[in-house]
């Protein structure tokens, strides 16, 4: 069985014609968190952002290569992206959920999908905010505005919207660079527990959450993947010289 | 020390001008306002919101009476009021709303003779009444001379007094109302709005959120920022040219009518709407879209269960300063619309909202610039609790996303 959801081979991207991505080629397993790593503007976010297909929405980019999702490539022809973006869930850097009320931020995504059944979407919602570890704060005022939480109930919200899909691989782009260290905790806690029902791609910039949550690394420099392996050898043993500058802070 | 006593005068010099050109701007705002309430505010009550323009004249008759009413002079009546007990029935000198004399009832007894008298003009009707409020114009007796307007109320009281009987009386409603105006004014607001919103905001949806970014869709955009700064009175002639004879043709209208009116007013608010609502828009967060494309909605659920919603407060409030924007019309309007004040209203029929009628109050010879500043403080009125609205909405629910 293969464990791999993605696999990304020779993948080129770029924006008019700079390029922001080269020749990157990865393999993101199951049930594994994986880190991006490197300094800003270096493509991580880019890269994060290509697995959804969320790049569609900039005009002017355009990729070469093949990301693969379970086998299928996902920018051939025809591709279903509706579904792709069912199937794997994204959380943004700053917690964005709607103007509507916590209840109706959760069930969004399945309502969009057609599901209009009261009974499922109650079970939707307390499941996913159990999972997302929201249910205990949030059960009493379901139909309060998503507004009225604090940042970080608001980002855990949003992990709750995500995992309501029911997706496979959940995408975090810098998910607690705009909350405090309580909450960062709190959603570090959470990716812990979540891996194990899905595959976790977070881009961070705090080298210390890297090597607290993730099992596999992989380190971004201008565009192009520097080193990839197991957290742990990255961290303590890595093999180029440029990673070892990077975590330790010599530039960056 | 010199250089710096230079920087004072400069300051000194630019805070004199920034002062005194912030108190003649709000010195002649307040004038403005002051001339209009100086003028207007003598007539204004509910009275003249509700009762129509043009002033209903009747021919009434009586015959021999034999019941007399007798009644003593009313506690509240005052030295104005002319009574004559013999008729019971109070007179008093009174300016109109056009600023001419008028006699006025301001009383008339329940056993009164007046109470019935008989319609000249159809004999075969029931007896009508002189009601209280109503104007006095002319009384014509059998053997004498005429009592009219001019001679006042109370000789009108005296020649009643001595005669048992009259051969007419001419009397009259006062007229002078604005309700067909306010009544046309509130249809072209449903009419236009009806109109202009789907188009402008599906409009503007269409240029915000599904237009690919290119030359056709700046093209489009540069257009209808072109036509907010046309004059509207070019809209105006349009409305003649194209929406006068459409109507025409395919309704029971046969002129300018409310239709062809609220169909310009709406083309004049188009291009308004669409930039109002495209604002409204850009201030969503793409954040928001971004989440909800990333949880496998497609655009258009995104934009009508997001986005939309999202920017419904700023686009009500838009809306509202466009419901200001067709109150405030007139120069198109005469001639999409029509001058002529009516009071049964039809939209396929003539008629005239406010503001053209303070423009054919004031062409009228002489012109009258009480009602005209009446109305106008009416207009400014709505326009004020329009404003108030908006700030309301938006203070409520414009921190969404701050």
């Amino acid at each position: 069985m293969n464990e791999n959801v993605f696999t990304i081979n020779n993948l080129d991207l770029y924006y008019g014609k700079f390029q922001a991505l080269k020749n990157v080629n990865l393999d993101l397993k199951k049930n594994k968190v994986t880190a991006l790593i490197g300094p800003s503007g270096c493509g991580k976010s880019t890269f994060l952002r290509s697995l959804n297909r969320m790049n569609d929405l900039i005009d002017d980019c355009c990729i070469d290569g093949d990301i693969l999702y379970n086998q299928n490539n996902i920018y051939q022809k025809g591709y279903d992206v509706i579904t792709l973006r069912t199937k794997v869930g994204m959380v943004f850097q700053k917690p964005n959920p709607f103007p509507m009320s916590i209840y109706d931020n959760v069930v969004y995504g399945p309502r969009c999908q057609g599901i209009k059944n009261k009974k499922q979407l109650d079970e939707i919602v307390e499941v996913s905010l159990k999972r997302a570890a929201l249910w205990e704060e949030a059960k009493d005022r379901l139909k309060d505005s998503a507004l009225d939480l604090s940042g970080g109930q608001q980002q855990r919200l949003c992990i709750a919207r995500a995992i309501a899909m029911e997706p496979e691989v959940i995408l975090m782009d810098e998910p607690t660079s705009a909350l405090d260290p309580i909450a960062t905790l709190k959603i570090e806690e959470l990716i812990n527990e979540l891996k194990e029902n899905y595959a976790i791609v977070i881009v961070t910039h705090s080298m210390q959450q890297a090597a607290r949550i993730s099992d596999e690394t992989a380190f971004f420099l201008m565009g192009e993947i520097i080193e990839y392996g197991p957290t742990d050898t990255i961290f303590s043993n890595p093999k180029e010289k440029q990673t070892e500058d990077y975590i330790t802070g010599r530039f960056g | 020390m010199s250089m710096s006593n230079k920087r004072k005068r400069i300051d000194l010099l630019l805070q004199t001008i920034t002062y005194s050109a912030a108190a003649i701007a709000v010195l002649i705002l307040s004038m403005i306002v002051f001339f209009i309430f100086r003028n207007g505010a003598g007539l204004l009550n509910l009275d003249l919101i509700t009762s129509d323009y043009h002033a209903q004249f009747y021919n009434g008759s009586i015959g021999e009476v034999n019941n007399f009413s007798n009644t003593d002079k009313p506690d509240f009546l005052t030295e104005e009021d002319h009574y004559s007990s013999k008729w019971g029935i109070a007179l008093s000198d009174e300016i109109d709303k056009q600023g001419g004399l008028m006699i006025e009832v301001t009383y008339i007894a329940d056993d009164s003779p007046l109470k019935e008298m008989v319609d000249k003009n159809n004999p075969d009707n029931e007896t009508f009444s002189l009601k209280q409020g109503q104007v006095l114009s002319t009384i014509k007796f059998y053997d004498k001379n005429s009592a009219l307007t001019i001679y006042g109320a109370e000789y009108m009281i005296n020649e009643l007094n001595e005669v048992d009987t009259f051969r007419e009386i001419v009397f009259s409603t006062q007229g002078g109302g604005i309700r067909g105006s306010l009544i046309t004014t509130l249809y072209v607001i449903g009419m236009t709005l009806v109109v202009a919103l789907p188009v402008g905001i599906f409009t503007a949806i269409y240029l915000n959120e599904f237009a690919k970014k290119n030359r056709v869709t700046n093209a489009l955009r540069s257009m209808v920022e072109m036509l907010t700064g046309v004059p509207s009175i070019i809209f105006g002639l349009m409305g003649l040219a194209v929406f006068v004879p459409l109507t025409v043709n395919y309704t029971s209208a046969n002129s300018g009518n409310l239709i062809s009116g609220s169909l310009t007013l709406a083309v004049i608010l188009l291009p308004v709407i669409i930039r109002a609502t495209e604002e409204s828009l850009k201030v969503v967060p793409d954040e928001l879209r971004s989440a909800s494309l990333a949880l496998g909605a497609n655009r258009t659920q995104t934009t009508f269960k997001v986005v939309l919603p999202s920017a419904l407060p700023s686009i009500l409030t838009g809306t509202l300063l466009s419901i200001g924007r067709i109150i405030g019309e007139s120069a198109a309007l005469i001639f999409a619309i029509g001058t002529a004040v009516k009071d049964d209203i039809s939209i396929f029929g003539k008629s005239t909202t406010l503001s053209v009628q303070i423009w054919s109050l004031m062409t009228d010879e002489p012109a009258n610039i009480e009602l005209a500043s009446t109305i106008a403080l009416i207009i400014l009125i709505t326009v004020l609790i329009l404003n108030l609205l908006v700030k309301m909405i938006s203070s409520r629910y414009m921190k969404k996303f701050v």
